[in-house]
């Protein structure tokens, strides 16, 4: 289960950090501030930005330490990652730049293809990753060697 | 238009931080000389501290348009710097290695719920943002622009309150209560999204009273927001390093039987 969340974890905080760097700071499709912006949206914003900071940090911690405890699934975790960057997306694209209308994918230019190309990669993520973890629920355990916890006492 | 600080408070913070800095740097010493371990990392971290804060009030970046100016200040004095000398552990440095009538004095004074009541980091968060937003939000701003003492009572508060935040967050020196870790996240969290909003919003509006220009504004509200972002991802990455450090304390406790058989009790953690 830590596999999981620490997977779901590190893709929200890797999904945020692709899209401040490409899109922001890169591309400059998407702007630091939109004038239209409400305060919810601001508020909403604020939170989602330093929420996704915090969950890079725990998931990568989280990763860190399930592997020392020897209980990583490899599949749970790649299906985590891929929940938590469709998950982050798709609510980037649906609710933060429809809903509460934060800013654009682009602007001057018809925003429906882009939107749905945006949402749509955000579904095929979520699949994605909802497949790997219906896959590795089914196989029983990963190969044998993985089974036995490897050797709490042997860090440091 | 610049509101550079008073000239003898940009001194005493020099001389103070100096001062400080030499301080710490003796008491290490004579830790070390006497056989007990201090790394020099806290060394560096407690006076690079000290540099970035000499450098917050000397302010040189005199050149930069004003908001900006005043931003980068912020960030040196409220933030970076309060965060490099938490990290140095002065307090725990403090508590080895005054004379014996002053640490008592101090272990009182860190076990008394009064006194500590300002770090709980919720207190602390409410100190720090909570300020931030009177002085962006409200005329305190424009006012203390025309008065040095204001202005210097503003930035003291602005040093104290981050140094207390840090102090509360991080929680590396001992005092009464070592707050969760779900509890310091949570902190993290909310004053993190509290100054990414407030941030945000001097994009479009500044502060009350005042007029920057427009270019002044835009690049003052960026600096604060990723110069923000950057210590908030310091103080998560400490936080999460400490949790990692003590889950591996407790596997190891659970793994490997104590002297004598028994399981090392959990006396301390």
């Amino acid at each position: 289960m830590r596999s999981v969340l620490s997977g779901v974890l590190t893709g929200i905080g890797t999904a945020a950090f692709i899209d401040e760097t490409v899109f922001h700071q890169l591309l400059h499709w998407h702007h630091f501030y939109d004038k239209s912006t409400t305060d919810v949206g601001l508020v909403s914003d604020g939170l989602f930005h330093a929420g996704s900071w915090l969950a890079m940090v725990a998931g990568l911690v989280l990763y860190a330490d399930v592997r020392r405890r020897g209980t990583l699934v490899p599949r749970k975790w790649w299906g985590g990652l891929f929940l938590g960057l469709g998950g982050f997306q798709l609510y980037d694209g649906t609710f933060q730049h429809k809903g509460l209308g934060i800013h654009q994918i682009r602007y001057g230019v018809d925003l429906a293809p882009y939107d749905w190309t945006w949402n749509g990669i955000a579904v095929l993520l979520l699949v994605t990753g909802a497949l790997l973890l219906v896959r590795a629920s089914r196989t029983p355990r990963p190969a044998a060697p993985r089974t036995e916890p490897r050797t709490p006492t042997r860090t440091r | 238009m610049t509101s550079a600080l008073p000239a003898p408070f940009t001194a005493a913070v020099t001389t103070a931080t100096v001062l400080g800095c030499l301080a710490y740097l003796a008491a290490a010493a004579r830790l070390r000389a006497r056989g007990d371990a201090w790394p020099y990392g806290r060394d560096a971290l407690f006076c690079a501290g000290g540099a970035v804060l000499v450098a917050g009030v000397a302010e040189p970046w005199g050149a930069a348009p004003p908001f900006t100016a005043h931003m980068l200040t912020h960030l040196c004095v409220g933030m970076l710097a309060p965060l490099l000398l938490v990290l140095g552990r002065p307090l725990t440095l403090l508590l080895r290695t005054a004379p014996v009538p002053l640490r008592r004095g101090l272990v009182a004074l860190t076990r008394s719920r009064w006194a500590t009541a300002p770090a709980l980091p919720p207190v602390a968060a409410l100190l720090d943002f909570g300020g931030l937003w009177l002085l962006y939000r409200t005329p305190l701003l424009s006012v203390s622009h025309h008065s040095p003492w204001l202005n210097t009572l503003v930035h003291v508060h602005i040093l104290l309150a981050g140094v207390l935040f840090s102090f509360g967050v991080l929680a590396l020196d001992p005092i009464r209560h070592r707050p969760g870790y779900g509890l310091r996240a949570a902190v993290l969290l909310i004053g993190g999204t509290a100054h990414a909003v407030l941030a945000k919003s001097l994009y479009a509006a500044g502060p009350p009273g005042m007029s920057f220009g427009t270019a002044d504004l835009h690049l003052a509200s960026q600096v604060m927001y990723y110069g923000g972002d950057a210590v908030e991802l310091a103080l998560a990455a400490v936080v999460a390093l400490q949790w990692y450090r003590s889950e591996g304390r407790a596997l190891r406790r659970a793994g490997r039987p104590g002297p004598g058989g028994a399981p090392a009790a959990a006396t301390r953690r």
